[in-house]
């Protein structure tokens, strides 16, 4: 299994209250697919792929990463392990805004101490359609030649898994529609893993298949459902709330 | 209310008030005091004053002996005058075990006011004298008087409760012919002895009485007025620059929360007004804080004052309430004129920039900033050239500091335009990606790196230049007095003001003699004839071929003049013959002798020429760095303060920044290390910039006391202090801005 979560617990404390934000989660993916996570706001998807890709740590339960265990880690071995094997894409993009966008691709593999060849970063930002804007600040691209140059740099590793949250939030259609298509290919043709968050059902119809979660839990898991379907299970989740 | 961004102003504000709310108190404080002798004499004359600027410090023109004593005859005569006592103080040191006595080096005549008699006898004949009963000397012993013709032995006839020495009134006419003051007792109208003394003198009365200080008093209040001007003056300047840096740094991070406003309405006007609102309500808080600390630090201040010998002993804070009336208006206004520029910067921002992603800097340099930093830069060149021409060491002083201060703000304005060359060159050497991710981060926020630095710079800058000045100038002077010598060995003072004759028959006679009602440094030499003066080239044009002068006794005479002087030790415009200077100043002492065979006697000691040339203005040394630690100390705790907060400030705002590089795979100790090396860089190019605004600002010291001292002199680098300066700057950088950058979390 690429990544699995074992009855992960995760609670919030804001003030007196507490907010039990993932309750005794149990979800695997294995590897070579591409999993979506929806469910309405304050479900706890973004605190499942927080935990999953060791962005925080649970308060409970064990979540493993290509058969390494994170809870045993460390600091900086969790931040080494998620260099080496995890990619991130975000809605924000969180690219460097001071550093160019070859220079941003390459960071992840400069920070583990290699400098990656020319050719690599090239390379990299060919496969996303973006060789020609390779010495352009985030600042002078668009949004969704932002998102390409994170998904660059979530790809220059080689990792294990791609975690993507709500990787089209910030983007208009057509720039949605060409990074989906984008990740489609990676699982395809490379059999890359992708977790993606997301509440757009159009997203989520690219994946193979789609989580639902509600108040923490798991409330539901489907495949290969087009875009109208999965909005229909969504607004039947959400009334049931 | 105290948000981080407020808290530099408004500590830069506390601190800027509380400096001058103190030096204010003590400026105020410095006061002549009435000398004892005085006390109980309700009017006193005073001889005509020289007319020499007050700067100088010189005595009254003396009324020679005949004069004095028809004055006061005339005075006597007048309604409700019990007494009339001619002030004749002379040099008289009592030695005791072999040792001059420090600190007792006058002596008066013994007139009824002398003060009462603890026990024994007034002095009446020739070589009786009155000692204070501290001296222990018995009554009926002898005593060994120093006066400027040498030891003598003396016989104690009366003991005193004050620690001076009294002898009759006809010897003190003969060691002290002249007289400068006649004081009368019982209660004249002051109107009858004007109308008495006419354009013969100066009637002093109450607080005024206070003119008649010794000149060495007055001189030390000056220096203690200079250092407190120069004081207000770094602080007022010191406050505004760091609050213009402060908020400008604040503006430059608000740029989308400002341009959101904006978006929602605001005018440029309500953006400027809400800025200016913040400034003044910060600034009037911090004043009233500054306030209290100041008058709090000023009691401590002046005992360090009167210990260092910027203020004679007595003096104590006076609660003038327009002191601290003044230093409480200092602090809104000056936080207003510090927010000025931002303010008018901030307005300008369009609502569009809410709207942006990244924070990107457009041009670095803009025009006004440019216009505004070459004019600075420009005014301190032109500070710095009329600094190297300047002929008094005060206006080189005052110059120097304007200069310094002009590049200052250059250097500071003119900063972005040479960050990015800086970042490159200082870089270079590191290739690794903590390298890049600083370089890059660096050269994208060209302005905040260049606010980021002021503070270093300032304080590097005032450092270099203080601590500069003072060694400069200290190595020039004594590079003049061990040029001018040329014997192996000086006999020099040892306990005493001067040496007497005794110790040094020959050596160069310092007096001071009046020319046309001015007074005018003259020497006594031996190889001089009577009535004969030679002039130095330096005042040659300012005499003819004769000269009428009056001595110090008030005789006046006229020379001829015979030729130009030659250099010497002894500065002064004219040469007498040593005899003439004896006869006509019976205080007179030499500072040095510079005969190859003296002997050291009671008050002399002989030493080599370079330790005469370290030591011979040691006293004045120690005074200027007392000065400059109290500057230093000032100016580099208030930029430091700075630094401190402007790095934290910095950090704060760029978490963003570094939980994108944690997300990206940075390990906490890569981000720490990141924002570490960021701080460094920053402490380098404000040290760079703001030791070469301080070093072009001495070069100007230097050539302005080259021509003074006629040799070449080359600016003192004090490199020590210097490192010592970036060395806590960059300390208090690391520790502002390290750890939060550890803290930073890849979530949230």
């Amino acid at each position: 299994m690429t990544v699995s979560l074992r009855d992960v617990r995760m609670i919030y404390r804001t003030g007196t209250r507490q907010v039990l934000a993932l309750d005794d989660v149990t979800v695997e993916f294995p590897p070579g697919t591409f999993s979506a996570v929806m469910g309405p706001s304050g479900s706890g998807k973004s605190t499942l792929l927080h935990c999953a890709a060791g962005l925080e740590r649970p308060a409970g339960g064990h979540v493993s990463i290509a058969g390494t265990t994170l809870g045993d880690l460390g600091e900086t071995a969790l931040t080494q392990l998620r260099r080496d094997r995890v990619g991130f894409i975000f809605q924000a993009f969180n690219l460097v805004s001071s550093l160019s966008a070859a220079q941003n691709v390459a960071l992840p593999l400069r920070l583990a101490g290699r400098r990656p060849t020319t050719g690599e970063v090239t390379a990299a930002l060919a496969e996303v359609g973006l060789a020609d804007r390779a010495r352009h600040r985030p600042s002078e691209l668009s949004g969704g030649e932002q998102q390409r140059v994170a998904i660059a740099r979530a790809l220059i590793t080689r990792p294990a898994v791609v975690f993507a949250d709500e990787p089209t939030g910030a983007l208009d259609n057509r720039t949605s529609r060409q990074v989906l298509d984008l990740l489609r290919a990676l699982v395809d043709e490379h059999g890359q893993t992708i977790v993606m968050v997301t509440h757009d059902p159009v997203a989520a119809a690219v994946a193979d298949r789609v989580l639902l979660l509600a108040d923490g839990r798991i409330a539901g898991e489907f495949a290969e459902l087009d875009a109208g379907a999965i909005a229909a299970r969504m607004t039947m989740l959400e009334s049931a709330c | 209310m105290l948000t981080r961004d407020r808290l530099g102003t408004f500590l830069a504000v506390v601190l800027s008030t509380a400096i001058v709310a103190a030096a204010l108190l003590l400026w105020a404080s410095a006061r002549p005091r009435v000398p004892e002798r005085f006390a109980d004499l309700s009017v006193v004359v005073q001889s005509p004053a020289a007319a020499n600027p007050a700067e100088f410090f010189t005595e009254s023109v003396p009324w020679p002996a005949a004069t004095a004593q028809e004055l006061a005859d005339r005075l006597g005569a007048l309604p409700g005058v019990t007494a009339v006592v001619q002030d004749r103080p002379f040099y008289a040191q009592p030695v005791r075990s072999g040792r001059p006595v420090p600190g007792q080096t006058t002596g008066y005549g013994w007139t009824a006011s002398a003060g009462p008699l603890v026990a024994g006898e007034p002095p009446a004949g020739e070589r009786d004298v009155v000692v204070g009963a501290d001296l222990g000397v018995p009554i009926g012993q002898d005593v060994t008087l120093l006066t400027a013709t040498g030891p003598a032995s003396w016989r104690v006839t009366g003991h005193v409760d004050t620690s001076a020495v009294f002898v009759s009134d006809d010897v003190a006419a003969r060691l002290q012919p002249g007289v400068r003051a006649i004081g009368l007792g019982g209660s004249p109208d002051p109107a009858a002895v004007r109308a008495a003394v006419g354009e013969a003198g100066v009637v002093l009365t109450g607080a005024a009485r206070g003119a008649l200080e010794p000149r060495a008093d007055a001189r030390t209040r000056w220096i203690g007025t200079q250092v407190m001007s120069a004081t207000v003056a770094l602080a007022g300047f010191a406050c505004v620059f760091l609050v213009a840096s402060t908020s400008a740094f604040a503006v430059n991070q608000r740029r989308r929360e400002i341009g959101l406003l904006r978006a929602v309405g605001a005018t440029p006007r309500q953006i400027r007004a809400t800025l200016y609102r913040s400034a003044l309500l910060t600034g009037g808080f911090a004043a009233g804080l500054g306030v209290v600390l100041g008058g709090v630090a000023a009691l401590p201040l002046a005992g360090f004052l009167v210990d260092a010998g910027f203020e004679p002993p007595g003096f104590s804070v006076r609660w003038e309430p327009w002191a601290l009336a003044v230093a409480f208006l200092a602090g809104p206004v000056v936080s207003l004129l510090g927010a000025a520029a931002s303010a008018r910067r901030a307005s300008r921002i369009g609502p569009l920039e809410a709207l942006r992603v990244a924070e990107v800097e457009g041009r670095p340099m803009s025009r006004p900033r440019w216009i505004a930093g070459l004019a600075a830069a420009v005014f301190g060149a032109a500070a710095g050239i009329y600094t190297a021409t300047a002929a008094s060491v005060t206006d080189m002083a005052q110059f120097a500091l304007l200069g310094a201060m002009a590049l200052v703000v250059a250097a500071a304005l003119l900063a972005p335009a040479v960050v990015p060359l800086l970042v490159r060159v200082l870089l270079r050497p590191l290739t690794g990606i903590t390298g890049t991710l600083v370089r890059q981060s660096a050269l994208a926020g060209v302005r905040r790196t260049a606010s980021t630095a002021a503070p270093v710079l300032l304080t590097v800058a005032f450092g270099v230049f203080i601590a500069g000045t003072v060694q400069t100038s200290t190595a020039a002077y004594a590079a003049r007095r061990a040029a001018a010598v040329h014997t192996g060995s000086v006999l020099i003072p040892d306990g005493t003001p001067g040496l007497t004759d005794a110790a040094a028959p020959d050596a160069p006679l310092p007096t001071q003699v009046y020319v046309a009602g001015s007074a005018v440094a003259a020497v006594g030499l031996p190889i001089q004839a009577p009535g004969t003066a030679l002039v130095a080239p330096a005042a040659a044009d300012r005499f003819g071929a004769s000269v009428t002068l009056t001595y110090a006794d008030g005789v006046r005479e006229t020379l001829r003049i015979t030729g130009t002087a030659p250099a010497g030790p002894v500065a002064a415009d004219l040469v007498l013959a040593r005899g003439v200077v004896r006869d006509h100043d019976r205080s007179a002492l030499a500072p040095a002798a510079f005969t190859p065979n003296a002997v050291p006697t009671p008050g002399a000691e002989l030493v080599s020429v370079a330790t005469y040339a370290s030591r011979a203005d040691a006293e004045e040394d120690r005074l200027v760095w007392s000065f400059t630690l109290l500057l230093l100390g000032m100016s580099a705790g208030a930029g430091a303060l700075a630094v401190a907060n402007t790095l934290l400030m910095a950090t704060r705002h760029r978490i963003r920044d570094y939980r994108v590089l944690r997300l990206a795979g940075a390990t906490p100790r890569q981000v720490a290390a990141t924002v570490a090396l960021e701080s460094t860089l920053v402490v380098t190019i404000g040290s760079i910039l703001g030791a070469a605004a301080a070093i072009l600002a001495l070069l100007g010291s230097a050539r302005s006391l080259s021509a003074q001292v006629g040799t070449e002199i080359s600016v003192v680098i004090p490199w020590s202090l210097m490192a010592l300066v970036v060395a806590t700057c960059l300390l208090l950088a690391l520790v502002a801005s390290t750890p939060s950058a550890f803290s930073a979390r890849p979530t949230r």
